[in-house]
């Protein structure tokens, strides 16, 4: 029974989505690297005497973030090109696709795999630093309670929504690598170039501020070109907004969840159309 | 030797691949311009003349992966250690670096400007010779040199936090207390008075720069006009002081009685 005879199924996507999930939970990687994190996220009151700059909240929220962004990046990009190529060195990948299964629904479900390890990995994370903030603004709040006249002064909701949008980057980001490892032959090539991309991501909007002074039109056009190719990842990054001002504009957030579905979308079609033309 | 279409294969497939992401990137603008618009708008740090100082120090990893704070609170320990050195280019340069990876607190613009202003000074005197050997002139020229620094850096601040009060006060403080420019000292000072947030004391010693400047009928209007806006129960806010030098003025002034200020 050849592929083009049976209809795209949910249910085969599922399965390969909950086989993925099952086998990164069992990695040492994403145990190893989820203690680091929530260790990081739990010590970080233990750091606040390095606060010199910010208030003693938001360094605990700016720390919790960077552990998160920091450890979540490491963990979509070695995380998915493993699972990936574990199926191709392990040779499953020729017995799964010998079978009736759509190259989307394989591309697809590991996916959907790793986006649900990312998921519990920025749960656990956020939700320590919750409970972290939670408790030392309620000690802050018997200490000083003039600070706190008004209420509690960080939006736990904010919070949510910024560890949303993460994961939403971490999704597109896993899109990417699922995108080179469509084409790549080696892990390695695989997690070296996932990190260049996470990079040029970041920081691509300075491109764009580059291209706006730069007389060579040539160069200009190239600068816009790439500029073009590389989501902007920096967009995502809403957690310098939480505890000022209105905080997290709903709108915005909304934005950047589209853009990060919507890349979502397209990057993943792309692997899928790579891998097609893969010889396996 | 034949020619294979299949060897452009990954050729055509990569192709295809980036004209896809470049597609996306155009269709996706509108929706990601305007959020991006009002990202940056309230994130100061994401500058690229901001940027490009901390780039290139080793610590990329570290503002990419969010550790901004953490990143900037090490280099304000090294900027302490240089300081203690008394390592005046090393101390200016990692002054700069601090407030490069993490220009949102005013802890670092404050201090680093104070250290450029009033230590570095003491720091090339004592490096030429000493209070007792360098001439004056060359202790005003060194004043002036690392005034114009502080105030440039602060200048920059005020780019990241635009007409922060306290960044303004700074300003007229170096030029009060280090360049001795008491009418350029004064202009800043009525510049953060009338900012919102501004401290009830940045008013009070416009007032009295007025009163150095022998402005003393500029002065008595200014306290007046200020003396009702200040709430009376809040002790920072000094209306009691500021009701006793209307009193003083009236009397230097020689107001007469029946045009006096009243309550």
């Amino acid at each position: 029974m050849s592929v083009a005879s049976v209809p795209f199924s949910f249910g085969r996507l599922g399965l390969i989505a909950g086989n993925t999930f099952l086998e990164a939970v069992r990695q040492k990687l994403f145990n190893f690297l989820l203690l680091l994190a929530v260790g990081l996220v739990a010590s970080a009151q233990f750091f606040r005497e390095f606060n010199f700059g910010s208030s003693e909240l938001k360094f605990i929220a700016d720390f919790g973030f960077g552990a998160l962004i920091f450890f979540g990046s490491a963990l979509t990009i070695a995380t998915t090109a493993q699972l990936f190529f574990s199926e191709i060195e392990n040779r499953t990948a020729l017995t799964l696709l010998a079978k009736p299964l759509w190259r989307a629904e394989f591309v697809f479900g590991k996916f959907l795999g790793v986006f649900a390890v990312i998921g519990v990995f920025c749960a656990l994370t956020i939700g320590l630093m919750i409970a972290l903030l939670w408790h030392r603004e309620g000690q802050l709040m018997v200490i000083n309670p003039d600070d706190f006249a008004n209420g509690r002064l960080i939006a736990y909701g904010d919070l949510l929504i910024v560890g949303l949008l993460q994961w939403l980057k971490f999704g597109v980001l896993t899109a990417i690598v699922l995108l080179i490892a469509s084409f790549s032959n080696t892990n390695l090539f695989t997690v070296v170039t996932g990190f260049f991309v996470l990079v040029i991501c970041h920081l691509q909007y300075l491109a764009r501020d580059q291209w706006s002074n730069v007389d060579n039109v040539l160069l200009a056009g190239t600068v816009r070109v790439l500029s073009l190719v590389f989501p902007n990842f920096q967009l995502f990054n809403l957690a310098d907004e939480i505890g000022q001002g209105a905080g997290v504009s709903g709108e915005v957030a909304l934005r950047v969840a589209g853009y990060g579905v919507a890349y979502i979308a397209v990057i993943g079609g792309l692997a899928v159309y790579s891998f097609r033309n893969r010889e396996i | 030797m034949r020619f294979d279409p299949a060897a452009l294969r990954p050729f055509r497939t990569g192709a295809i691949v980036l004209l896809g992401l470049l597609g996306a990137g155009i269709a996706l603008r509108p929706l990601e311009a305007p959020a991006w618009t009002e990202v940056r708008a309230k994130q100061p740090a994401l500058r690229l003349d901001s940027l490009k100082d901390a780039l290139g120090q080793g610590v990329t990893v570290g503002l990419l992966g969010g550790f901004r704070a953490i990143v900037a609170d090490l280099f304000w320990i090294r900027t302490n250690a240089l300081w203690e050195k008394y390592d005046l280019p090393g101390t200016q340069t990692s002054i700069k670096l601090v407030t490069a990876i993490d220009p949102r607190p005013l802890y670092f613009w404050l201090n680093g400007s104070r250290m450029i202003a009033y230590d570095m000074p003491n720091w090339r005197i004592d490096k030429a010779g000493g209070y007792d050997v360098v001439p004056d002139a060359a202790k005003r020229r060194f004043d002036e040199e690392q005034s114009s620094i502080a105030i440039k850096f602060l200048e920059g601040a005020l780019g990241f936090h635009p007409e922060n009060p306290l960044l303004v006060l700074e300003i007229g403080n170096i030029h009060l207390n280090r360049l001795k420019d008491v009418e350029t000292a004064s202009r800043y000072y009525l510049r953060a008075s009338r900012h919102p947030d501004a401290p009830y004391y940045a008013a009070r010693i416009y007032a009295e720069l007025l009163r150095r400047l022998d402005r003393k009928r500029d002065a008595y209007d200014f306290l007046k006009s200020l003396h009702p806006t200040l709430p009376k129960n809040d002790e920072m806010a000094q209306a009691r002081v500021v009701l006793d030098r209307i009193r003083e003025l009236e009397g230097e002034l020689s107001i007469p009685e029946d045009a006096r200020y009243r309550e």
